[in-house]
This record gives structure tokens, sequence and C-alpha cells, in this order.
């Protein structure tokens, strides 16, 4: 093999042309997303007209459930790949429109316990996945983007991370693979869950933000129990998302100590880089809305402009999820995964009942 | 990968806003069009 390394040629693309590239992708997030809009009006309509028992499908679990489909039979064609990626750009868009529901009061009333439990659920997750990796004998730097995974923001916690303390690609990708075909089954298993234990709405709500690791498939699991419940677990999940900053940058000094990583310079511009951006906009327009600098039409109007946002996160969830692509990055941190995010949501469960007990939700 | 080689591969960054600032400004967008009356009503 020839010991020279031949670099991919970048070829610049052009903004503009960047732009373009994106529309196909992003109509077919519209697409999807309003066809599972329509299928929620239209077929518990024609189920009743027939007279058949059929339960009622939100157009959370059709957009997703089309989504899947078309993602795992005949796939993505390439021309909607990079609008299909955009699903997480009108999740955070979505997100700061929320802020406009949110009276800044309601945000700390309900943050406030919130960021309590994200502060246990944070340590609980890092020390837990830590000892499993030891057991099951993974890598400590894949170990490291698992408990981070799992502990703040899913995916984008362990992007952040990867750069952070060095990792490899091959271990990034695995971690991701892992948080990924997770947070798919917890949209199937959580609302069962919590139907079953007939959680109140706030309840489900904080729990799914606890439990779930990707923002995406959070605000997804709430919104199929209820819109209150969507809510909260969006807002226990930007709480979560807050602290992304603090914990990739103990990794990265950790691993900067063992000399396997680069030392951070300013800690203070290393936070800020982390900080997701987007709960600061979140937090601005729920202070917008606290003073009063919209009427109640124009709460309404914001409301479904985030509604529609999420509408092309939750049709992405489901394009983007392709089970054969998930199981081929191996068993054993997918086991690893499997296992904490289960003891996770069960910790997390009782941290919900002792919370609920404690603040009457 | 050793310094010499980061030498001679880094390129110069342009410096762009991140994914997260731009949705921020959309929605920020979004909400001034809102509250300037441009959009009255958003169907759902």
């Amino acid at each position: 093999m020839a010991d020279a390394v031949v670099l991919p040629q970048v070829q610049p693309v052009r903004p503009v042309a960047q732009f373009f590239r994106l529309i196909p992708g992003v109509l077919l997030l519209a697409a999807v997303g309003y066809a599972g809009k329509l299928l929620e009006q239209n077929v518990g309509k024609y189920a009743k007209n027939h007279h058949w028992t059929f339960p009622n499908i939100e157009y959370v679990l059709w957009a997703i459930l089309i989504g899947l489909a078309i993602s795992n039979t005949v796939g993505i064609p390439q021309i909607f790949r990079a609008g299909v990626a955009t699903y997480e750009f009108w999740l955070k868009a979505g997100i700061v429109l929320l802020g406009s529901r949110f009276l800044l009061g309601d945000v700390l009333k309900l943050g406030v316990p919130s960021l309590a439990l994200v502060l246990i659920e944070i340590l609980f997750a890092i020390a837990f996945m830590t000892l499993l990796g030891r057991v099951f004998n993974l890598k400590p730097k894949l170990t490291t983007l698992l408990a981070v995974g799992s502990a703040v923001c899913g995916v984008s916690a362990i992007i952040a991370t990867k750069g952070a303390i060095d990792a490899d690609d091959e271990d990034s990708s695995f971690a991701i693979a892992a948080i990924l075909a997770l947070g798919a089954l917890s949209l199937f298993t959580f609302p069962l869950i919590g139907h079953a234990l007939h959680l109140t709405d706030h309840a489900y709500g904080v729990w799914s933000g606890l439990a779930v690791d990707n923002t995406a498939e959070a605000a997804a699991a709430g919104a199929l129990y209820s819109d209150a419940a969507g809510k909260l677990a969006v807002l226990t999940k930007t709480t979560r998302n807050a602290l992304i900053g603090f914990v990739v940058l103990a990794y990265a000094i950790y691993w900067a100590s063992k000399g396997q990583a680069q030392a951070v310079g300013n800690k203070a511009s290393f936070l800020w880089q982390k900080f997701p951006k987007f709960v600061l906009g979140f937090l601005l327009i729920s202070l917008l809305a606290t003073l009063a600098v919209f009427n109640k039409e124009q709460i309404g109007a914001l409301a479904n402009l985030s509604r529609w946002a999420f509408l092309l996160t939750f049709a992405g969830v489901g394009l983007r999820t392709n089970f054969r692509e998930l199981a081929r990055q191996g068993l054993r941190p997918f086991a690893v995964g499997a296992i904490g995010e289960v003891l996770i949501a069960v910790f997390t469960l009782g941290l919900v009942y002792g919370a609920q007990r404690v603040f009457h939700w | 990968m050793s310094k010499g080689n980061e030498e001679v591969l880094s390129v110069p960054r342009k410096r762009s806003l991140s994914l997260d600032s731009w949705a921020v400004l959309l929605a920020f967008a979004l909400a001034a069009l809102v509250r300037a009356g441009v959009f009255k009503h958003i169907p759902w």
C-alpha cells in the first residue's frame, strides 16, 4: 500500500447553490409531515364512518412511521439527503418559537425543579455508563461518548465531545448509532409505559425530557403523549442541553490531563462555543412574551409556526432512521447503550415520581 | 496526526454562524414578521 495520504479534493460550494441543494429534501420533509397530518385527520374519520375500532394516531406518529417506511424500503435518494438533514435546524427554530408559549415566570417555576432533576440525571448517567463501559471492556473514549450522549443531549453532545477529546470517527459513529437506535425505540415504548402507569402530562413530559437522549426524539416522545407533555419534554430537554458545555469541558480537561487530547485554553470561550444558542433564543422569546410584546393572536401564530417547524422535525426523525445502517455498527456499543438507557429510564422515572410528590404535579 | 502535518493540512477557517445561530435568527425573523402584522394568522 502506498504510504502517501491522498486528501479528497474539496469543491467549494457557493452559498446559493448550497441553498438550492436543500430544497428537494425540505420539500420531502414537508410532504411527509403534511401526509402525517392528513392521515391523523382522515383515518380516524374513515374508521368511525365504517364503525371500525381504530386507535387515534397522532400526526407525530404518522409522520415518523411514513418516514421510517420510506427510509427502510426505497431509501432516501441522494438528491433529498442534504435537505432531510435540516430537520435539526427546524427543531431548534421550533424550540425558540415555542418560547412564546411560556411566560418567563413559568420557565423558572418549571425549569428550577427540572434543573435539579437534570443535574441528578447527568451525574447518574455518566457514572453508570462509565461503569458499564468498563464491564463490557469498551474503548475508554467510546465509553466517554456514550456517557455524554446518554447524559446530556444525544448526537449533538457526542459531536461536541468528539472534537474536544480527539475521539476516533469510528467511536463517534458507534456512539451515535447506539443513541439513535435507542431514541427510535423510545418513541414507541415511552408513550406505552406512560399510559400504562397513568402518568400525568406534567410527569410524563419531564420524564421524556430527562430520559430520551436526542432532542428531536424527546420532543416527539412528549408530543406523542399530549401537547402539554410535549411542551414540558422540550423544556426539560432544553435544560439538559444548556449543560452540554460544562460536561464537555469537564471531559476535555480530563482527557487533556491524560495527554490524550489538546489542552483547553480559554474556558469561558470554550463554554460559549459549546453552549446551544437556541436555549438563549428560547429564553429571549419567552421574555418578550412576558413583556407583552406579542398579543394573544400573535402568540397563537408563533405557536403554530413552532408546530410546523416540529412537523418537519418529526418527518426527519423517521426519514433519517435506517435500521440496517444502525445494525451494521456492531452489537457491543448498542448493548451498553441499551442497558444504560433502560436503567436511566427507570432511575429518572423514580426521580419523577419523587418530584411529583414534592411539587404536586 | 503530527504537528507538522497539522500545519500542512490546516486551512484558514472562515468565521460563519452555527446551525443554532441560524435557527435562532430565522425564529426571530418570523417573530418580527408576526409582530409587524405581515403574518396575521398561521393556520394549523
